[in-house]
């Protein structure tokens, strides 16, 4: 991950739900309220880049400043339906960045559970993806909503998938050059 | 909320790799980023002129807390500048390699306004006055950094004379192709002579001779 890597700025712009600890003077306009205190206690979405050091301030011994929550994308709730089949959530509605979210995620919690579960994901999807990369059916086929609902991702596998598999076609003379 | 503006501004990088093309620079976005790390710098001052230089964020830590909140931001801010405006250099060196003049293509929009600037003909660089950067896709410090990346690569293309760098890695099929002229271009200078190149015509030239101008747009490369 690059500092310049538009993808990971992307990543670092989704939002978690974050808990203030204690009441800050002109932080109003996070909340949309410019110009006005926020309390302790309030709960609002803050991105990535904000809430994470914020928590990580934290950690080095002065008083709390927020606490983290886990992000929607990743609640029980959709954890369940991965677990039950990862092939129907369409993790580009949950979050666009899904896996470079949760990764970045799970450098914060210890969750033992959830790596297992979206590593497990990503196998499963991943067959499904180069399957459609290899054997396409066009924009209106079966899969069309499946491939809708693929991360960013899943989006460059898919891409890769498909150019390599024409590129080998051309390269073994079965297909014609444009 | 802060980082709102530089959010847009990464999008439009996003949306920018998978073009082939520049997207016209945002102006506008980029200074409203560059307006709000003055605002959130102005805040800071603000915050700590109270502390006359003594500042210790242990014993204050709400001020501590919105002090961090104002440099992220900044910091965040930027980090997206930055990614963007080193998209768009990317780009505009792939432009450079594969030969595209930017700064020629858009004479034509580019004349209706300055009047004075006219085409050049074929290659090499095309003097613009700074006025034309109104109907640009290019901020005047691209222009500039497409310049003079232009003559860096004309420079290190320079050293071999005998190969050409930037042309096509496809072995050629046939050495003679047909081609039509889609503006006029000029005399060019072939080893087989002068070649006249005036808008319409059609042409049985040699590849190697013309690959820069179908590049640049003013042949068409036909069957």
């Amino acid at each position: 991950m690059s500092y310049y890597d538009i993808d990971a700025i992307l990543t670092d712009s989704q939002k978690l739900p974050c808990t203030f600890e204690l009441e800050v003077p002109g932080l109003g306009i996070l909340e949309g309220n410019p110009g006005e205190n926020i309390k302790a206690g309030t709960r609002i979405d803050l991105p990535l880049w904000l809430g994470e050091m914020l928590s990580i301030g934290a950690r080095l011994g002065t008083s709390r400043l927020v606490t983290l929550d886990l992000p929607s994308a990743l609640s029980e709730r959709v954890m369940n339906a991965l677990k039950a089949d990862p092939r129907t959530v369409e993790l580009r509605s949950l979050a666009p960045h899904f896996y470079s979210l949760s990764e970045r995620i799970l450098e914060l919690f210890e969750e033992e559970e959830m790596v297992e579960v979206l590593s497990n994901t990503f196998k499963k999807r991943s067959a499904e993806i180069a399957d459609h990369a290899h054997n396409p059916q066009g924009a209106l086929g079966q899969g069309a909503d499946f491939l809708r609902g693929l991360d960013e991702t899943e989006r460059q596998l898919f891409r890769v998938a498909h150019d390599s598999a024409k590129e080998t076609r051309i390269w073994a003379g079965e297909a014609k050059k444009k | 909320m802060y980082g709102e503006h530089g959010n847009k501004l990464v999008q439009h990088a996003k949306r920018t790799q998978a073009l082939t093309h520049l997207p016209p620079y945002q102006t506008e976005l980029v200074r409203a980023v560059a307006r709000e790390v003055r605002d959130l710098d102005r805040d800071v001052a603000h915050l700590l002129s109270q502390f006359e230089g003594s500042f210790n964020p242990s014993q204050e830590p709400a001020i501590a807390c919105a002090l961090l909140v104002d440099h992220l931001c900044m910091r965040r801010n930027k980090r997206c500048l930055l990614a963007y405006h080193r998209v768009r250099a990317e780009k505009l060196e792939e432009l450079c390699w594969t030969g595209v003049d930017l700064l020629e293509q858009q004479l034509p929009t580019a004349e209706e306004g300055a009047g004075g600037t006219s085409g050049q003909g074929m290659g090499g660089h095309v003097a613009m006055s700074s006025a034309s950067g109104n109907h640009s896709s290019l901020s005047p410090e691209e222009e500039e950094y497409f310049r003079q990346y232009s003559d860096l690569l004309a420079a290190y293309k320079g050293q071999w004379t005998d190969i050409d760098l930037t042309g096509s890695l496809e072995p050629p099929k046939d050495l003679f192709i047909d081609v039509r002229v889609l503006k006029d271009a000029g005399e060019i200078q072939t080893e087989y002579g002068v070649i006249n190149l005036t808008k319409n015509s059609q042409l049985y030239v040699r590849q190697g001779d013309v690959e820069r101008l179908i590049a640049q747009g003013f042949l068409e490369r036909l069957g």
